[in-house]
């Protein structure tokens, strides 16, 4: 009876909290942003610097995803099939993105490249531009995201072993051929989860990108610095247009995350 | 000698997995290397294997040095401890990798693994994924797909391990038997003692990274080199004080003894066979062994183990017995000495 009680008393507990930390401000989003009735937010969300927002922040994740999976592939792979010095050091350095703020790490990117930075002659001289444009965003969002992905495989390679491949190796097999034969079909869904991870953090990151992007509208602006932006200006229904456009990506993401989860947890079992 | 291992050295960290490792394998011959765990008898077949590069000494496979050539070159068929089978593959593929991987012609490789699936008797089961085998037929398939490139030396690591008792007992036999069909020279790892004596056509007992004796099974029962193989092969209980025993005298140099319950005779006192080389103990505990009673008997403040038959005379808990000795193995500091019960052999006759 008590534990009856309990029970509900703590799901009604977790629905309200959920209700009102996650679902309330999601809907007030949604809702705030389609105020002014549908043409104008159709006309907020297609506006020029929005599409070209958008199009900055979908470049940055796409480029960021490319460069993690390969990492993390990479990072996993050495710490969990091979036997060396420093191995325990390179797991927790792994994890620093995870450990500072965001903030922090923009910073490093301007102390490194930017004027100040002692990298900025080097970059003058080959004629890169790195601090205040689209490179240090990217930069950024790697930095910001890079553990995702090892993280992600490196329990599931760990539990996996390395018999297999050295099973394979002993037969002949090339280091190519036992990755796409061998271990790849064991962690293709904890690879995609680790991915689709990335991704939203990569697509909604902030503190970092706002560091090193300058805000230059149309060029550096990456979304949520729009949404930002606008908000700076009062167009409050434009942001909220804008940052809805961000919420209907993270559901997106959520739902495919869910789907991957369920994929894992077959896997397992 | 087809395998030769000379002075073979390897460190992990401050831990020396081999310690000048040296012996040979003679060909077709079907080696055992038995040690407690962390002896180091993995880390010799990982070398052979060359998994692992040892910090020195040579490996010599066939007549050539084998040190920096690649696992994959060094024509050796590996069975892992826990099989290590292909999970995302089918028995089929499991056993064709080696043969694709070496870009085999494809009705070759059909035939080839047809063959060896009807050889190791698992025909219809080509389409299944390891996670549909029982234990035994994992290891028929990890078997097959180690020999199918037609290895000259086979290396199995703890090849019954994962298996339950019963089949593992049937399992061996079936090893043996198609090992010595197929006639490849073969080691296996082993730190199951009656396993080692069952398969091997000749063991080498490894302890702390160190090689303690090579030899037939029978050998190393009968005549041990070290106190650790004699104390690893067969059962046995040490004792202290073995100059107390009828029939033997301590002999400087040799600290305790190792007794095998198979050299313990008992009798009802008023059937004493030789009342001079007999002394009296008491039965403490006996246990149903499935085809023996095993029986612990208190020799004057020494435990000792004795075997009896169920045929035989029936003793109960706390019955006063009279306990013969036949051999006893002194422990030196290096060194094995046989020691027989001097008592008998004064009396000039034999026991039958």
């Amino acid at each position: 009876m008590g534990s009856k009680a309990i029970k509900i008393a703590l799901i009604l507990l977790s629905a309200s909290f959920v209700t009102i930390m996650l679902i309330l401000p999601l809907v007030t989003v949604l809702t705030y942003s389609m105020r002014q009735g549908w043409r104008i937010f159709v006309s907020y969300i297609t506006d020029y610097y929005t599409i070209k927002a958008l199009n900055l922040t979908l470049l940055a994740a796409a480029v960021t995803l490319a460069v993690n999976t390969v990492f993390g592939i990479f990072s996993a792979w050495s710490i969990t099939k091979f036997r060396f010095r420093g191995k325990q050091a390179l797991t927790t350095l792994i994890d620093i993105p995870f450990s500072i703020s965001p903030i922090i790490a923009g910073l490093v990117f301007i102390l490194i490249f930017g004027r100040i930075g002692w990298a900025y002659p080097l970059m003058e001289a080959w004629n890169v531009k790195i601090v205040f444009a689209v490179p240090g965003i990217v930069l950024a969002t790697v930095f910001v995201t890079f553990p995702f992905v090892s993280r992600e495989l490196i329990p599931l390679m760990q539990s996996q072993g390395s018999e297999e491949e050295e099973a394979a190796a002993l037969m002949g097999a090339s280091g190519f051929l036992i990755f796409r034969k061998i271990t790849f079909p064991h962690i293709k869904w904890g690879l995609l989860y680790g991915v689709i991870l990335c991704a939203a953090r990569a697509l909604g990151e902030f503190g970092a990108v706002s560091v090193v992007s300058g805000h230059l509208r149309g060029k550096t602006n990456t979304l949520p610095l729009h949404v930002e932006v606008l908000f700076n200006e009062f167009k409050l229904t434009a942001s909220f247009a804008v940052a809805s456009i961000l919420v209907v990506i993270a559901i997106i993401v959520l739902i495919l995350r869910n789907i991957v989860e369920y994929r894992l947890k077959r896997e397992d079992g | 000698m087809y395998v030769e291992l000379k002075n073979l050295n390897k460190r992990f960290g401050g831990f020396q997995a081999s310690d000048n490792v040296s012996f040979g394998v003679g060909k077709g011959k079907l080696i055992g290397l038995l040690g407690p765990s962390g002896s180091g008898k993995t880390t010799i077949l990982r070398m052979i294997a060359g998994l692992e590069t040892p910090d020195s000494g040579d490996i010599f496979i066939g007549g050539t040095r084998m040190n920096d050539l690649p696992p994959a070159k060094r024509g050796i068929g590996l069975v892992f401890q826990n099989y290590a089978l292909f999970r995302y593959m089918t028995v089929f593929d499991n056993i064709a990798f080696g043969l694709t991987v070496r870009k085999k012609d494809k009705k070759y490789i059909r035939d080839r693994v047809s063959e060896l699936i009807k050889f190791i008797g698992l025909e219809g089961l080509e389409k299944r994924r390891p996670h549909q085998l029982s234990g035994g037929q994992k290891q028929r398939v990890a078997f097959a797909r180690a020999l199918a490139p037609n290895p000259h030396l086979l290396l199995l690591d703890e090849p019954f391990a994962a298996i339950d008792a019963k089949v593992r007992k049937e399992l061996r036999s079936w090893l043996r038997d198609t090992i010595n069909k197929v006639g490849i020279t073969s080691v296996f790892v082993t730190h199951d003692q009656e396993e080692a004596v069952e398969v091997a056509d000749e063991i080498v007992i490894t302890n702390n990274g160190r090689v303690e004796q090579v030899g037939t099974p029978i050998e190393i029962y009968k005549d041990p080199k070290t106190p650790f193989a004699a104390g690893f092969i067969g059962k046995s209980v040490t004792i202290s004080d073995y100059g107390k025993l009828r029939g033997f005298e301590k002999i400087e140099g040799f600290e305790s003894a190792l007794l095998r319950p198979e050299s313990v005779h008992i009798m009802k006192p008023q059937k004493e066979l030789y009342p001079h080389a007999s002394q009296r103990g008491i039965v403490e505990d006996i246990f149903f062994k499935g085809d023996t009673l095993e029986l612990r008997v208190n020799l004057d403040g020494q435990k000792l183990i004795a075997y009896q038959s169920l045929d035989g005379a029936a003793f109960s808990v706390g019955d006063e017995i009279s306990v013969l000795i036949y051999r006893l193995y002194l422990l030196g500091e290096n060194t094995v000495r046989l020691a027989e019960n001097r008592s008998i052999k004064s009396e000039g006759n034999f026991f039958i």
